[in-house]
Protein backbone atom coordinates (compact mmCIF):
# COMPACT_ATOMS: atom_id res chain seq x y z
CA UNK A 1 0.00 0.00 0.00
CA UNK A 2 2.35 2.48 1.26
CA UNK A 3 4.96 1.34 -2.06
CA UNK A 4 2.07 1.93 -3.95
CA UNK A 5 1.77 5.49 -3.00
CA UNK A 6 5.24 6.18 -2.58
CA UNK A 7 5.69 4.74 -7.00
CA UNK A 8 3.02 7.00 -7.85
CA UNK A 9 4.28 9.87 -5.45
CA UNK A 10 7.69 9.03 -7.59
CA UNK A 11 5.98 8.93 -11.17
CA UNK A 12 4.17 12.22 -10.47
CA UNK A 13 7.63 13.52 -9.57
CA UNK A 14 9.06 12.40 -12.68
CA UNK A 15 5.89 13.84 -15.05
CA UNK A 16 7.14 17.22 -12.95
CA UNK A 17 10.34 16.99 -13.70
CA UNK A 18 9.70 16.11 -16.96
CA UNK A 19 7.21 18.67 -17.93
CA UNK A 20 10.04 21.25 -16.65
CA UNK A 21 12.77 20.42 -19.03
CA UNK A 22 10.15 20.36 -21.52
CA UNK A 23 9.32 24.40 -20.48
CA UNK A 24 12.77 25.17 -20.58
CA UNK A 25 13.92 23.37 -23.36
CA UNK A 26 10.26 23.72 -25.90
CA UNK A 27 10.74 26.34 -28.02
CA UNK A 28 8.94 29.36 -27.25
CA UNK A 29 5.41 29.18 -26.09
CA UNK A 30 3.19 25.89 -26.74
CA UNK A 31 0.94 27.76 -29.35
CA UNK A 32 4.18 28.46 -31.36
CA UNK A 33 5.09 25.23 -31.38
CA UNK A 34 2.10 24.06 -32.51
CA UNK A 35 0.64 23.57 -36.43
CA UNK A 36 -3.00 25.36 -37.21
CA UNK A 37 -4.75 22.01 -37.13
CA UNK A 38 -3.50 21.17 -33.97
CA UNK A 39 -4.41 24.26 -32.61
CA UNK A 40 -7.93 24.52 -34.67
CA UNK A 41 -8.38 20.98 -33.19
CA UNK A 42 -7.65 21.79 -29.51
CA UNK A 43 -10.30 24.71 -29.68
CA UNK A 44 -12.78 22.50 -30.99
CA UNK A 45 -12.35 20.11 -28.36
CA UNK A 46 -12.86 22.64 -26.25
CA UNK A 47 -15.88 23.81 -26.92
CA UNK A 48 -17.11 20.37 -27.84
CA UNK A 49 -16.66 19.61 -23.95
CA UNK A 50 -18.62 22.53 -23.11
CA UNK A 51 -21.36 21.78 -25.41
CA UNK A 52 -21.23 17.97 -23.76
CA UNK A 53 -20.78 18.74 -20.20
CA UNK A 54 -23.48 17.56 -17.73
CA UNK A 55 -23.06 20.25 -15.87
CA UNK A 56 -24.40 22.46 -18.42
CA UNK A 57 -26.99 20.60 -20.19
CA UNK A 58 -30.44 21.43 -20.99
CA UNK A 59 -32.32 25.07 -22.24
CA UNK A 60 -31.93 27.04 -19.19
CA UNK A 61 -28.12 26.69 -19.10
CA UNK A 62 -28.35 27.99 -22.72
CA UNK A 63 -27.39 31.23 -22.35
CA UNK A 64 -24.21 30.42 -19.50
CA UNK A 65 -23.47 27.67 -22.37
CA UNK A 66 -23.36 30.37 -25.34
CA UNK A 67 -21.27 32.87 -23.50
CA UNK A 68 -18.70 29.85 -23.07
CA UNK A 69 -18.63 28.71 -26.32
CA UNK A 70 -18.25 32.14 -27.56
CA UNK A 71 -15.50 33.04 -24.87
CA UNK A 72 -13.61 30.17 -27.13
CA UNK A 73 -14.51 31.44 -30.49
CA UNK A 74 -13.36 34.87 -30.03
CA UNK A 75 -10.32 33.68 -29.63
CA UNK A 76 -10.05 31.55 -33.09
CA UNK A 77 -11.51 34.62 -35.39
CA UNK A 78 -9.16 37.15 -36.63
CA UNK A 79 -12.77 39.36 -36.45
CA UNK A 80 -11.45 42.75 -37.68
CA UNK A 81 -9.61 40.78 -40.61
CA UNK A 82 -12.95 39.36 -41.50
CA UNK A 83 -14.78 42.55 -41.04
CA UNK A 84 -12.27 44.20 -43.34
CA UNK A 85 -12.34 41.75 -46.10
CA UNK A 86 -16.00 41.30 -46.14
CA UNK A 87 -16.35 45.37 -47.04
CA UNK A 88 -13.75 44.89 -49.59
CA UNK A 89 -12.48 47.96 -51.13
CA UNK A 90 -15.27 50.22 -49.18
CA UNK A 91 -13.83 49.69 -45.97
CA UNK A 92 -10.89 52.12 -46.16
CA UNK A 93 -13.37 55.15 -47.37
CA UNK A 94 -14.73 54.69 -43.55
CA UNK A 95 -13.08 56.49 -40.74
CA UNK A 96 -11.42 54.75 -37.73
CA UNK A 97 -14.66 55.25 -35.71
CA UNK A 98 -16.78 53.62 -38.40
CA UNK A 99 -14.45 50.37 -38.99
CA UNK A 100 -14.74 49.85 -34.84
CA UNK A 101 -18.38 50.38 -35.10
CA UNK A 102 -18.63 48.12 -38.22
CA UNK A 103 -16.17 45.35 -36.34
CA UNK A 104 -18.26 44.99 -33.51
CA UNK A 105 -21.60 44.90 -35.58
CA UNK A 106 -20.06 42.05 -37.88
CA UNK A 107 -18.68 39.86 -35.10
CA UNK A 108 -22.37 39.88 -33.50
CA UNK A 109 -23.73 38.75 -36.95
CA UNK A 110 -21.14 35.96 -37.28
CA UNK A 111 -21.28 34.88 -33.36
CA UNK A 112 -25.23 34.70 -34.33
CA UNK A 113 -25.07 32.45 -37.19
CA UNK A 114 -22.50 30.21 -36.09
CA UNK A 115 -23.61 30.06 -32.47
CA UNK A 116 -26.44 29.04 -33.46
CA UNK A 117 -25.24 26.07 -35.60
CA UNK A 118 -22.82 25.12 -32.61
CA UNK A 119 -25.77 24.77 -29.95
CA UNK A 120 -26.94 22.39 -32.51
CA UNK A 121 -24.27 20.04 -31.72
CA UNK A 122 -25.43 16.87 -31.04
CA UNK A 123 -21.75 14.41 -31.71
CA UNK A 124 -21.50 14.76 -34.86
CA UNK A 125 -18.07 13.68 -36.28
CA UNK A 126 -15.20 15.66 -36.76
CA UNK A 127 -12.54 14.38 -39.42
CA UNK A 128 -9.63 17.03 -39.69
CA UNK A 129 -8.79 15.75 -43.33
CA UNK A 130 -5.15 17.51 -43.66
CA UNK A 131 -3.34 21.45 -43.55
CA UNK A 132 -1.67 23.06 -45.86
CA UNK A 133 0.80 25.68 -44.40
CA UNK A 134 3.31 27.91 -46.05
CA UNK A 135 4.59 30.96 -44.05
CA UNK A 136 2.09 32.21 -42.47
CA UNK A 137 -0.77 31.42 -44.27
CA UNK A 138 -2.78 27.81 -43.82
CA UNK A 139 -5.72 26.78 -45.05
CA UNK A 140 -7.50 23.52 -42.97
CA UNK A 141 -9.57 20.93 -44.42
CA UNK A 142 -11.87 19.07 -42.72
CA UNK A 143 -15.18 17.82 -42.97
CA UNK A 144 -18.54 16.97 -40.15
CA UNK A 145 -20.27 13.80 -40.35
CA UNK A 146 -24.07 14.85 -40.07
CA UNK A 147 -27.13 12.14 -40.62
CA UNK A 148 -24.45 10.08 -42.47
CA UNK A 149 -23.56 13.16 -44.50
CA UNK A 150 -20.29 14.00 -45.01
CA UNK A 151 -20.27 18.13 -44.95
CA UNK A 152 -16.66 19.50 -45.73
CA UNK A 153 -15.57 22.33 -44.08
CA UNK A 154 -12.51 24.64 -44.80
CA UNK A 155 -10.40 27.51 -42.56
CA UNK A 156 -8.51 29.81 -43.99
CA UNK A 157 -5.61 30.83 -41.48
CA UNK A 158 -3.20 33.36 -40.91
CA UNK A 159 -0.73 33.23 -37.66
CA UNK A 160 -0.51 36.30 -35.31
CA UNK A 161 2.18 36.49 -32.94
CA UNK A 162 2.30 32.80 -32.71
CA UNK A 163 -1.29 32.17 -32.67
CA UNK A 164 -3.38 31.26 -35.91
CA UNK A 165 -6.58 32.90 -36.60
CA UNK A 166 -9.82 32.08 -38.92
CA UNK A 167 -9.67 34.36 -41.77
CA UNK A 168 -12.82 32.74 -43.73
CA UNK A 169 -14.47 29.45 -43.56
CA UNK A 170 -15.74 27.68 -46.18
CA UNK A 171 -18.58 25.50 -45.75
CA UNK A 172 -19.93 22.70 -48.77
CA UNK A 173 -17.56 25.54 -50.61
CA UNK A 174 -19.44 28.66 -49.95
CA UNK A 175 -17.19 31.03 -48.43
CA UNK A 176 -18.87 33.03 -45.17
CA UNK A 177 -16.51 36.11 -46.40
CA UNK A 178 -17.34 36.17 -49.90
CA UNK A 179 -21.11 35.56 -49.31
CA UNK A 180 -21.36 38.41 -46.95
CA UNK A 181 -19.21 40.63 -49.54
CA UNK A 182 -21.68 40.09 -52.19
CA UNK A 183 -24.53 41.20 -49.47
CA UNK A 184 -22.77 44.57 -48.63
CA UNK A 185 -22.02 45.30 -51.68
CA UNK A 186 -25.55 45.84 -53.30
CA UNK A 187 -26.68 47.45 -49.77
CA UNK A 188 -23.42 49.46 -50.14
CA UNK A 189 -24.67 50.50 -53.41
CA UNK A 190 -27.74 51.57 -52.70
CA UNK A 191 -28.04 52.61 -49.36
CA UNK A 192 -24.46 53.68 -48.26
CA UNK A 193 -22.33 52.62 -45.01
CA UNK A 194 -25.01 53.90 -42.95
CA UNK A 195 -27.88 51.83 -44.57
CA UNK A 196 -25.69 48.91 -44.02
CA UNK A 197 -25.00 49.45 -40.19
CA UNK A 198 -28.69 49.84 -39.47
CA UNK A 199 -29.97 46.83 -41.89
CA UNK A 200 -27.48 44.92 -39.51
CA UNK A 201 -29.12 46.27 -35.72
CA UNK A 202 -32.46 45.57 -37.21
CA UNK A 203 -31.18 42.28 -38.24
CA UNK A 204 -29.66 42.04 -34.20
CA UNK A 205 -32.40 42.89 -32.96
CA UNK A 206 -34.42 40.53 -34.54
CA UNK B 1 -35.49 12.98 -76.67
CA UNK B 2 -38.91 11.67 -76.95
CA UNK B 3 -37.96 8.54 -78.37
CA UNK B 4 -36.20 7.23 -75.54
CA UNK B 5 -39.14 7.92 -73.15
CA UNK B 6 -41.32 6.24 -75.73
CA UNK B 7 -39.40 3.00 -76.47
CA UNK B 8 -39.71 0.73 -74.04
CA UNK B 9 -36.51 -1.48 -73.02
CA UNK B 10 -36.97 -4.66 -71.46
CA UNK B 11 -33.97 -5.90 -69.62
CA UNK B 12 -33.50 -9.52 -68.72
CA UNK B 13 -32.28 -10.67 -65.78
CA UNK B 14 -29.06 -12.12 -67.80
CA UNK B 15 -28.21 -8.68 -69.45
CA UNK B 16 -28.21 -7.09 -66.46
CA UNK B 17 -26.18 -9.24 -64.97
CA UNK B 18 -23.77 -9.25 -67.87
CA UNK B 19 -24.13 -5.39 -67.86
CA UNK B 20 -23.16 -5.46 -64.08
CA UNK B 21 -19.87 -7.96 -64.75
CA UNK B 22 -18.55 -6.00 -67.98
CA UNK B 23 -18.44 -2.63 -65.11
CA UNK B 24 -17.01 -4.48 -62.24
CA UNK B 25 -14.22 -5.57 -64.67
CA UNK B 26 -14.07 -2.10 -65.71
CA UNK B 27 -14.05 -0.42 -62.60
CA UNK B 28 -11.28 -2.88 -61.80
CA UNK B 29 -8.98 -1.89 -64.80
CA UNK B 30 -9.52 1.64 -63.69
CA UNK B 31 -8.87 0.96 -60.12
CA UNK B 32 -5.28 0.19 -61.72
CA UNK B 33 -5.34 3.43 -64.35
CA UNK B 34 -6.10 5.67 -61.48
CA UNK B 35 -5.92 8.68 -63.66
CA UNK B 36 -8.75 11.40 -63.83
CA UNK B 37 -8.35 13.65 -66.83
CA UNK B 38 -8.54 17.22 -65.88
CA UNK B 39 -11.09 19.24 -67.30
CA UNK B 40 -10.19 20.93 -70.74
CA UNK B 41 -10.75 24.13 -69.21
CA UNK B 42 -7.75 22.84 -66.35
CA UNK B 43 -6.00 21.50 -69.47
CA UNK B 44 -5.79 25.02 -70.83
CA UNK B 45 -4.77 26.88 -67.87
CA UNK B 46 -2.08 24.14 -66.81
CA UNK B 47 -0.79 25.12 -70.42
CA UNK B 48 -0.68 28.38 -69.52
CA UNK B 49 1.32 28.11 -66.04
CA UNK B 50 3.81 25.19 -67.76
CA UNK B 51 6.38 27.49 -67.86
CA UNK B 52 7.16 27.73 -64.06
CA UNK B 53 8.15 25.23 -62.01
CA UNK B 54 5.55 22.18 -63.34
CA UNK B 55 6.89 19.72 -60.68
CA UNK B 56 6.58 21.45 -57.20
CA UNK B 57 4.22 23.85 -58.17
CA UNK B 58 1.84 21.93 -56.78
CA UNK B 59 3.10 21.52 -53.58
CA UNK B 60 5.24 24.89 -52.78
CA UNK B 61 3.82 27.03 -54.74
CA UNK B 62 0.16 26.68 -54.04
CA UNK B 63 -0.06 29.49 -51.79
CA UNK B 64 0.78 33.06 -52.44
CA UNK B 65 -0.71 35.79 -51.11
CA UNK B 66 -2.49 36.66 -54.15
CA UNK B 67 -4.18 33.23 -54.65
CA UNK B 68 -4.69 32.96 -51.21
CA UNK B 69 -7.46 35.68 -51.31
CA UNK B 70 -8.86 34.82 -54.98
CA UNK B 71 -9.39 31.56 -54.62
CA UNK B 72 -11.53 32.24 -52.13
CA UNK B 73 -12.71 35.13 -52.26
CA UNK B 74 -13.42 36.64 -55.65
CA UNK B 75 -16.21 34.94 -57.66
CA UNK B 76 -17.78 35.66 -60.66
CA UNK B 77 -21.09 38.49 -60.33
CA UNK B 78 -24.04 36.20 -61.38
CA UNK B 79 -25.86 37.62 -64.33
CA UNK B 80 -29.49 38.19 -62.81
CA UNK B 81 -32.06 39.88 -65.61
CA UNK B 82 -34.76 38.56 -64.19
CA UNK B 83 -34.06 39.79 -60.21
CA UNK B 84 -37.66 41.29 -59.96
CA UNK B 85 -39.19 37.82 -60.70
CA UNK B 86 -36.66 35.68 -59.12
CA UNK B 87 -37.36 37.92 -56.12
CA UNK B 88 -40.94 37.29 -56.46
CA UNK B 89 -40.14 33.40 -56.68
CA UNK B 90 -37.96 33.70 -53.83
CA UNK B 91 -40.62 34.76 -51.77
CA UNK B 92 -42.92 32.54 -52.65
CA UNK B 93 -41.14 29.67 -51.58
CA UNK B 94 -39.79 31.45 -48.47
CA UNK B 95 -43.58 31.56 -47.36
CA UNK B 96 -43.57 27.82 -49.10
CA UNK B 97 -41.19 26.48 -46.57
CA UNK B 98 -42.60 28.18 -43.34
CA UNK B 99 -46.04 27.42 -44.15
CA UNK B 100 -46.31 24.23 -45.79
CA UNK B 101 -42.88 22.46 -45.95
CA UNK B 102 -41.56 23.12 -42.16
CA UNK B 103 -45.18 22.19 -40.63
CA UNK B 104 -45.34 18.97 -42.85
CA UNK B 105 -41.78 18.27 -42.46
CA UNK B 106 -41.84 18.18 -38.57
CA UNK B 107 -44.64 16.34 -37.91
CA UNK B 108 -43.12 13.62 -40.82
CA UNK B 109 -39.92 13.60 -38.80
CA UNK B 110 -42.00 13.57 -35.25
CA UNK B 111 -43.69 10.06 -36.96
CA UNK B 112 -40.54 8.67 -38.56
CA UNK B 113 -37.73 7.91 -37.00
CA UNK B 114 -33.68 9.81 -37.76
CA UNK B 115 -33.13 6.03 -39.25
CA UNK B 116 -35.72 5.59 -41.75
CA UNK B 117 -35.61 9.48 -42.63
CA UNK B 118 -31.74 8.39 -43.72
CA UNK B 119 -33.11 5.46 -46.04
CA UNK B 120 -35.46 7.27 -47.69
CA UNK B 121 -32.59 10.07 -48.77
CA UNK B 122 -30.93 6.77 -49.88
CA UNK B 123 -33.82 5.62 -51.55
CA UNK B 124 -33.60 8.66 -53.98
CA UNK B 125 -30.18 9.29 -53.96
CA UNK B 126 -29.82 5.98 -55.30
CA UNK B 127 -32.40 6.78 -58.19
CA UNK B 128 -29.73 9.49 -59.52
CA UNK B 129 -27.07 6.63 -59.73
CA UNK B 130 -27.68 5.71 -63.69
CA UNK B 131 -27.55 10.15 -63.78
CA UNK B 132 -24.27 9.96 -61.89
CA UNK B 133 -22.54 7.07 -63.76
CA UNK B 134 -23.34 8.95 -67.47
CA UNK B 135 -22.17 12.23 -65.81
CA UNK B 136 -18.47 10.54 -64.57
CA UNK B 137 -18.45 9.29 -67.77
CA UNK B 138 -18.77 12.42 -69.84
CA UNK B 139 -16.05 13.79 -67.52
CA UNK B 140 -14.08 11.28 -68.36
CA UNK B 141 -13.80 9.71 -65.01
CA UNK B 142 -13.92 6.22 -65.58
CA UNK B 143 -13.16 5.10 -62.20
CA UNK B 144 -15.81 6.83 -60.26
CA UNK B 145 -18.45 6.32 -63.45
CA UNK B 146 -17.73 2.40 -62.79
CA UNK B 147 -17.95 3.14 -58.89
CA UNK B 148 -21.30 4.46 -59.59
CA UNK B 149 -23.08 1.62 -61.62
CA UNK B 150 -21.30 -1.52 -59.05
CA UNK B 151 -22.81 1.42 -56.12
CA UNK B 152 -26.50 1.19 -58.23
CA UNK B 153 -26.16 -2.34 -58.70
CA UNK B 154 -25.81 -3.42 -55.04
CA UNK B 155 -26.99 -0.99 -53.62
CA UNK B 156 -30.14 -1.43 -55.52
CA UNK B 157 -29.99 -5.10 -54.53
CA UNK B 158 -28.18 -6.14 -51.17
CA UNK B 159 -29.18 -2.76 -50.14
CA UNK B 160 -32.71 -3.56 -50.62
CA UNK B 161 -33.57 -1.58 -53.38
CA UNK B 162 -31.50 1.54 -51.99
CA UNK B 163 -32.93 1.94 -48.63
CA UNK B 164 -29.43 0.95 -47.24
CA UNK B 165 -25.94 2.19 -48.75
CA UNK B 166 -24.03 -1.25 -48.50
CA UNK B 167 -21.96 -0.50 -51.02
CA UNK B 168 -20.43 2.61 -48.89
CA UNK B 169 -20.64 1.27 -45.31
CA UNK B 170 -19.39 -2.53 -46.33
CA UNK B 171 -17.02 -1.80 -49.53
CA UNK B 172 -15.99 1.62 -48.87
CA UNK B 173 -17.44 2.52 -51.89
CA UNK B 174 -18.35 6.51 -52.03
CA UNK B 175 -20.68 8.74 -54.50
CA UNK B 176 -19.58 11.35 -56.43
CA UNK B 177 -21.44 13.91 -56.81
CA UNK B 178 -21.74 14.24 -60.54
CA UNK B 179 -25.24 16.02 -62.79
CA UNK B 180 -25.45 17.36 -66.42
CA UNK B 181 -24.80 20.86 -65.11
CA UNK B 182 -21.67 19.75 -63.62
CA UNK B 183 -20.70 17.96 -67.34
CA UNK B 184 -21.92 21.22 -69.07
CA UNK B 185 -19.83 23.38 -66.55
CA UNK B 186 -16.66 21.09 -67.29
CA UNK B 187 -16.58 21.62 -70.75
CA UNK B 188 -16.79 25.36 -70.15
CA UNK B 189 -20.47 26.09 -70.45
CA UNK B 190 -20.96 29.04 -67.96
CA UNK B 191 -23.64 29.62 -65.77
CA UNK B 192 -25.35 32.09 -67.40
CA UNK B 193 -28.59 33.79 -65.59
CA UNK B 194 -29.64 33.63 -62.49
CA UNK B 195 -32.72 31.56 -61.90
CA UNK B 196 -35.07 31.41 -59.32
CA UNK B 197 -37.76 28.52 -59.84
CA UNK B 198 -40.59 28.00 -57.88
CA UNK B 199 -40.66 24.92 -55.92
CA UNK B 200 -37.27 24.06 -57.23
CA UNK B 201 -35.27 26.90 -55.70
CA UNK B 202 -32.30 28.36 -57.01
CA UNK B 203 -30.46 27.55 -60.24
CA UNK B 204 -29.45 29.16 -63.52
CA UNK B 205 -29.54 29.14 -66.68
CA UNK B 206 -26.83 26.17 -67.94
CA UNK B 207 -28.12 23.86 -64.68
CA UNK B 208 -31.79 24.61 -65.37
CA UNK B 209 -30.98 22.54 -68.98
CA UNK B 210 -28.54 20.01 -66.87
CA UNK B 211 -31.69 19.10 -64.68
CA UNK B 212 -33.73 18.25 -68.45
CA UNK B 213 -30.51 15.99 -68.53
CA UNK B 214 -30.69 14.56 -65.11
CA UNK B 215 -34.73 13.64 -65.25
CA UNK B 216 -33.86 11.76 -68.53
CA UNK B 217 -31.21 9.72 -66.79
CA UNK B 218 -34.03 9.45 -63.73
CA UNK B 219 -35.66 5.61 -63.54
CA UNK B 220 -38.55 7.27 -63.37
CA UNK B 221 -38.67 8.68 -66.05
CA UNK B 222 -36.89 5.86 -68.62
CA UNK B 223 -39.27 3.36 -66.96
CA UNK B 224 -41.86 5.70 -68.09
CA UNK B 225 -43.56 5.63 -64.74
CA UNK B 226 -46.50 7.46 -64.14
CA UNK B 227 -46.36 11.40 -63.64
CA UNK B 228 -48.53 11.51 -60.40
CA UNK B 229 -46.58 8.90 -58.94
CA UNK B 230 -42.96 10.79 -60.09
CA UNK B 231 -44.65 14.23 -58.53
CA UNK B 232 -45.76 12.39 -55.33
CA UNK B 233 -42.46 10.90 -55.24
CA UNK B 234 -40.98 14.50 -55.44
CA UNK B 235 -42.92 15.79 -52.82
CA UNK B 236 -42.13 12.94 -50.67
CA UNK B 237 -38.22 13.47 -51.07
CA UNK B 238 -38.79 17.14 -50.62
CA UNK B 239 -39.97 16.34 -46.99
CA UNK B 240 -37.94 14.17 -45.90
CA UNK B 241 -34.81 16.18 -46.88
CA UNK B 242 -36.56 19.18 -44.95
CA UNK B 243 -36.95 16.83 -42.18
CA UNK B 244 -33.48 16.02 -41.71
CA UNK B 245 -32.31 19.65 -42.58
CA UNK B 246 -34.52 21.63 -40.38
CA UNK B 247 -33.14 24.68 -38.84
CA UNK B 248 -30.86 25.14 -41.36
CA UNK B 249 -32.85 27.07 -43.56
CA UNK B 250 -33.87 29.60 -41.29
CA UNK B 251 -30.22 30.35 -39.86
CA UNK B 252 -29.01 30.85 -43.15
CA UNK B 253 -31.95 33.56 -44.20
CA UNK B 254 -32.28 34.85 -41.03
CA UNK B 255 -28.74 35.79 -40.31
CA UNK B 256 -28.35 37.62 -43.94
CA UNK B 257 -29.25 40.86 -44.66
CA UNK B 258 -30.69 40.02 -48.26
CA UNK B 259 -31.34 36.68 -47.77
CA UNK B 260 -32.07 36.12 -51.72
CA UNK B 261 -28.84 38.13 -52.27
CA UNK B 262 -27.40 35.42 -50.01
CA UNK B 263 -28.80 32.44 -50.90
CA UNK B 264 -27.77 33.36 -54.55
CA UNK B 265 -24.17 33.75 -53.73
CA UNK B 266 -24.07 30.64 -51.65
CA UNK B 267 -25.67 28.65 -54.98
CA UNK B 268 -22.57 29.83 -57.41
CA UNK B 269 -20.04 29.39 -54.73
CA UNK B 270 -21.56 26.08 -53.98
CA UNK B 271 -21.70 24.74 -57.43
CA UNK B 272 -18.51 26.10 -58.75
CA UNK B 273 -17.06 23.78 -55.90
CA UNK B 274 -18.64 20.66 -57.14
CA UNK B 275 -17.58 21.73 -61.00
CA UNK B 276 -13.89 22.06 -59.88
CA UNK B 277 -14.70 19.15 -57.84
CA UNK B 278 -13.23 20.61 -55.09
Amino acid sequence: MIRNIMLQHKNGVVIILLTMVCHIFGAGSAASAKGPMDQLQVAVDEIMAILQSDELMGTEQKEKRKQMVLNVVVDMFDFREMARSSLGPSWNDLTAEEQDKFVGLFTSLIEERYIGKIDSYNNQKIIYKKERVKGSMAIIYTAIVDKELEIPIDYKLKEDQGKWLIHDLKIENVSLIANYRREFDGILRKEQFAGLVKKIEEQLEN
Amino acid sequence: MHLLMTKKKRFSPVSIALLFFFFSVIHAWARVDDTVVPSPVAQAEEISVAGASASDAEEDDWIDEDSWDDDWEDGEVIADPLEPLNRLFFHFNDKLYYWVLKPVARVYSGVFPEELQIAVRNFFDNLRAPARAVNCLLQGRVRNSSQEVVRFALNSTVGIIGFGDFARDILGLDSSNEDTGQTLGYYGAGGGFYINWPFLGPSNFRDSIGKVGDAYLHPFIFLDVDWEVTAGAWVLEQVNYTALTLGDYELFTETALDPYAAVKDAYQQYRKGLIENK
